[in-house]
């Protein structure tokens, strides 16, 4: 949307951001856009291209190589801190082949990737309450301002924010313990005696998703902020199993307004541990017919090489953008949105 | 009935014993997990409006609805009367199932009649429709409190929510979806 007074707030929100994690000590970081390796995440799907060799480098079988669009810069990330760079963020496009309309997607976007050493995921929970209440100060004319005014709905943002579990939230809305349903015959038969649709779910992971996403996410407050924590190991490849129950692992998300904002870890760096999950990802892929990455040993190296426990976190901006200038589409934040281009 | 399909903007469904029309869809990442679609559902009788996330991909049965441009003539209070521009047959349909529709609605106005069957079920309004706002009050500037905007009257009578520069005259472009302002139409 080509409106310049909406361009200025978002630049100074993006300064403000940067300024943020400079007070704090962080280095900023610049990451590639193009990769050789992208993510493994089996439903990501990345814009793939190719490289041009030059005359010199170029071999009968060869004349380019493979090259995709990162999706998320989180395993370059996760090199720097095995070499020791300490609490990083970097600010940087990324790319989803296939993602396009309703008011939440654009193919590219903006996001913001932060890490820190010594930490768990509930500390990452702490910056971002620190982060969004700093944003709303500074467009507000009251320093002490806590409420985030959004498409008619007063948000509280009063720290500490809400924080519930995968597990309690499905006890409180469904009258179901994920612990008594592991398996999917189990889930699917929890599920079908409540009347929920589980049509079309092939695995447990479906079938939880079209529990979640029907009966459990519309119905999140939409007054607090909230954060959805400890996630299936199923659905965290990259995050530390949780200490108090492997059948979770250590992944937040936040939820503002109703709208997913960021998806936070504590992050694995057991390299033994994360070279299972990626294959077990890398088969899941094969399965859905989708292309097949090799795994980065540059990244499984760098695991070994990292000496604290780290947390981390990818926040999309365009959605924080949204929320905070009370814009009902990212498209809207965004000066051209692919979406205007394809109708 | 008809046969299987993905789901998609546009299509009427059968689900849950009833008709209903996909207002809109939209694509859903739960974020490690399959994509999913969240669509609108807008029942084709009763007007009542959902909202149900799908597995992308997922088969859903499809009901045949004829769509034909139509004309709305006028009201007698409880009826809304149309007129088929295909066929020229007159129609009339409950307060009711015009729902929120009939806020948009002025003498002449082109819409969209649904048959199932035969039977007139529905109207549907185009996604964007532009009016005349007949009553502005004057904007109180650096009026932060109420986010930039005031209540303005349109030409059919209803109410809508516009930024603080609209006036009296303006014709303005409103999304009959959820009833807000879209864009000045006019200058």
């Amino acid at each position: 949307m080509l409106n310049k007074e909406l361009a200025k707030q978002r630049s100074q929100l993006m300064q403000k951001v940067r300024d943020f994690f400079n007070a704090r000590n962080f280095t900023e970081v610049e990451t590639p856009i193009m990769v050789t390796i992208p993510g493994m995440e089996p439903y990501l799907t990345p814009f793939e291209t190719k490289f041009t060799l030059p005359s010199h480098l170029k071999t009968e079988q060869n004349s380019t190589i493979n090259l995709y669009l990162n999706t998320s810069p989180e395993l370059q990330l996760k090199k720097l801190l095995g070499a020791g760079f300490g609490n990083i963020f970097d600010i940087i496009k990324v790319f989803r082949n296939g993602e396009v309309g309703g008011d939440l997607h654009n193919p590219e976007f903006s996001m913001i990737e932060w890490y820190r050493e010594k930490a768990d995921y509930k500390d990452i929970m702490q910056d971002c309450e620190s982060l969004v209440l700093e944003l709303v100060k500074s467009q507000s004319q009251d320093n002490s301002a806590k409420i985030l005014n959004y498409q008619n709905t007063k948000i509280d943002l009063t720290t500490p924010w809400p924080r519930k579990t995968t597990n309690e939230l499905f006890q409180e809305y469904c009258g179901i313990d994920l612990l008594q349903n592991k398996e999917f015959e189990e889930l699917k038969k929890s599920a079908e005696s409540k009347n929920y649709d589980t049509n079309g779910c092939e695995n447990w992971d479906d079938i939880y998703f079209k529990i979640f996403l029907n009966h459990i996410e519309p119905n999140l407050p939409k007054d607090r902020p909230i954060f959805v924590y400890d996630y299936p190991v199923s659905q965290a490849a990259l995050a530390k199993k949780s200490t108090t129950n492997p059948f979770f692992a250590e992944r937040f998300e936040l939820y503002i307004g109703g709208t997913e904002l960021a998806n936070s870890f504590s992050e694995l760096i057991d390299s033994k541990e994360q070279r299972e999950r990626l294959m077990e990802e890398q088969n899941l892929r094969r399965q859905l017919n989708k292309t097949v990455f090799d795994i980065d040993e540059e990244f499984l190296a760098s695991l070994e090489s990292i000496q604290f426990p780290c947390a981390g976190i990818a926040l999309g901006l365009d959605r924080l953008f949204m929320l905070l200038l009370d814009k009902k589409s990212i498209e809207e934040v965004i000066l051209f949105p692919l979406a205007k281009y394809i109708n | 009935m008809g046969s299987t399909q993905d789901i998609k903007q546009g299509i009427a469904i059968n689900f849950k014993n009833g008709a209903w029309l996909v207002a809109q869809a939209q694509f859903v990442n739960p974020g490690k997990g399959a994509a999913f679609t969240r669509a609108k559902l807008r029942n084709l009788r009763t007007g009542q409006v959902i909202e149900i996330t799908f597995k992308s991909g997922e088969a859903v049965e499809t009901v045949d609805v004829v769509r034909n441009k139509c004309q709305y003539l006028y009201t007698d209070g409880t009826d809304y009367n149309f007129m088929d521009n295909v066929t020229y047959e007159q129609f009339a349909l409950d307060k009711e199932t015009v729902g929120d529709g009939i806020k948009y609605l002025i003498d002449d106005t082109e819409c969209y009649a649904m048959y199932i069957d035969s039977v007139p079920v529905s109207i549907q309004l185009p996604p964007k429709m532009d009016f005349k706002v007949i009553s502005s009050p004057p904007g109180t500037k650096g009026d932060t409190a109420t986010g930039g905007a005031k209540d303005v009257v349109i030409e059919t009578g209803a109410t809508v929510r516009a930024p603080l520069f609209i006036e009296e005259g303006d014709i303005i472009k409103i999304n009959t979806e959820d009833g807000s302002y879209v864009s000045k139409a006019n200058g």
